[in-house]
């Protein structure tokens, strides 16, 4: 980020102007795409997403304001004033009914792979936001509990503050979703297991049990930034090792791992 | 299950996207400026042409409200140039016509110029560059300035249906118009199936398959299969991968990188 990009931030205000209307359904709608295509859950926009709910709000708002005015005004005369009003009443709800399908779509994927991946991304949350005191003795605690439960296996996650990549509702969804998940699994058939093997994030034998997303699978991008190498290995390695380059308008396939910083700069866009 | 769809956008979901894009009509009545979620919408005031996004003109059209002007590419003589190019020309036969260019990219006729991508910025101080549906791909354009070759949009397909199916009257020529796209989808198909012998490509880390020019539609029907084929390429290649990146850590290790290890990943090439 030079001078240049940070003046052009400052001065865009955080007011609504007609400019930032259309650039933030712009971002929503390529986010949509975006959260569709990996197989992973991307980072919450929330600053976006309060906006665009700010806009719904004020748009539902503004169209049961004209829905109220052609109601009354229909039995007067008056009414000729406008006849573009059931028109344009038509246009805003067709509007507000394709953002509210992109938000919906994009809130139900999210679920969908939270859900999947519910243990990974609990972990993932807790292990990021660890006290190694209070682990080590909940460890402890745990191995030589003599009634462990599947329930224990599932991290605490209430304390936290640092919930990324998912929203506020969404972790607590999660951690809801598991513990009642993790009492069903106890109840229905592992209540009945050795108790050394009820744990739901069990690693013996150098298998874990959690699955999390896979990374490697492959996705359609556009380079959009003038040139995009793609990196070899993923976040964990140094990066500097890099493969084929993408030029600008590119369409290409390549892995979810390569380009996933440059995707977070902005310069691939997912198809 | 919180979403039942698969990976990626589906079918429906692209024409959903492609409706976004932007095409000019002349309007038949007056209709006052909207503020719509997607972007604030200009007056309409006929016999003045006006630029709107697609759903709404659709919506505008069936209502006789206003008149499409097919986009600039939509006629029998553009469409004809392009299917001659993309069935004779010697250095397209494995590659789709080149898309048309990104703002602040260079066309095709000026290869020496260094391609300069304009972002704008969001409300957050990110950078942002646009892409379709959000460019002005499918407006028609009133005087042809632009030297550039002709070239099909990204959402070519979805959007030349919908203009055949809703604004036929609209079209010059529409029987003809319907003909030649069926043969350019029959050209192109061929190439993308001819293309699946180089997938393997996108298979190694840090490599990928080209499909620049390729159309959203196009890419939504060979998603499955394309990311099918690579990810069981993938797995079958995992111990391969895994005993080579070994391999290149120890080099690094040892001090001497000679870069011999990257011919693998440079091999792509475009279909």
């Amino acid at each position: 980020m030079d001078i240049d990009d940070i003046l052009a931030s400052v001065d865009r205000g955080p007011g609504a102007s007609p400019d930032s209307t259309a650039l933030d359904h712009q971002l929503l709608t390529r986010f949509w795409v975006a959260e569709r295509a990996v197989s992973e859950v991307l980072p919450w926009p929330a600053p976006l997403m309060e906006r665009i709910m700010d806009r719904v709000r004020i748009q539902i708002e503004t169209i049961e304001d004209l829905a109220a005015s052609s109601e009354t005004t229909l039995p007067t005369t008056a009414n000729t004033h406008n006849p573009n009003l059931n028109l344009r009443l038509s246009i805003l709800q067709t509007d507000l009914a394709r953002t509210q399908y992109i938000v919906r779509s994009l809130l139900r994927a999210r679920l969908a792979k939270i859900t999947k991946y519910s243990m990974h991304y609990l972990v993932l949350l807790a292990s990021r936001n660890k006290n190694p005191l209070a682990s080590q003795t909940q460890s402890t605690a745990s191995s030589q509990n003599p009634n462990q439960q599947p329930e224990d296996s599932v991290p605490d996650i209430s304390t936290l503050t640092d919930l990324a990549p998912l929203s506020e509702p969404e972790s607590s969804f999660l951690h809801a979703h598991q513990t009642l998940l993790a009492g069903h699994y106890a109840g229905s058939f592992m209540g009945a297991f050795p108790r050394q093997l009820r744990r739901l994030d069990d690693n013996a034998g150098g298998t874990s049990m959690i699955q999390g997303p896979e990374l490697r699978e492959v996705v359609f991008v556009r380079c959009l930034g003038a040139e995009v190498p793609v990196v070899v290995g993923g976040a964990d390695e140094d990066g500097d090792e890099t493969g084929v380059t993408m030029q600008m308008g590119d369409v290409w396939v390549v892995r979810w791992e390569g380009i996933k910083k440059a995707w977070g700069r902005g310069e691939v866009e997912l198809l | 299950m919180a979403f039942p769809l698969p990976r990626g956008i589906t079918a429906s979901e692209i024409a959903f996207l492609a409706e976004m894009e932007t095409v000019t009509i002349v309007p038949r009545q007056r209709l006052e400026g909207l503020e719509l979620l997607g972007g604030p919408v200009e007056a309409l005031v006929p016999p003045r042409r006006a630029s709107l996004p697609l759903w709404l003109a659709l919506l505008l059209k069936r209502q006789r409200r206003a008149n499409i002007i097919p986009p600039t590419w939509l006629h029998p003589e553009p469409l004809s140039l392009i299917l001659e190019f993309e069935s004779q020309h010697q250095d397209y036969k494995n590659a789709f016509s080149p898309p048309p260019p990104l703002p602040g990219q260079p066309s095709i006729l000026e290869p020496d110029v260094i391609p300069s991508a304009r972002p704008q910025y969001t409300p957050d101080g990110n950078r942002y560059y646009a892409a379709p549906p959000f460019l002005p791909q499918n407006t028609a354009q009133t005087v042809t300035t632009s030297r550039d070759p002709l070239s099909l949009p990204f959402h070519w397909v979805e959007v030349g249906n919908m203009l055949l199916e809703a604004a036929s009257d609209d079209l010059v020529d529409p029987d003809q118009i319907r003909r030649l796209l069926k043969d350019l989808r029959e050209v192109r198909m061929a190439k993308m199936r001819s293309g699946v012998d180089v997938l393997d490509a996108a298979a190694t880390g840090g490599g990928g398959v080209s499909l620049t020019g390729v159309g959203s539609m196009e890419l939504g029907e060979e998603r499955g299969f394309i990311t099918g084929v690579v990810d069981g390429l993938r797995r079958i290649g995992s111990s391969k991968e895994q005993a080579r990146r070994e391999q290149m850590a120890e080099q690094r290790a040892n001090g001497g990188y000679d870069g011999t290890q990257d011919d693998e990943e440079e091999d792509y090439m475009e279909f």
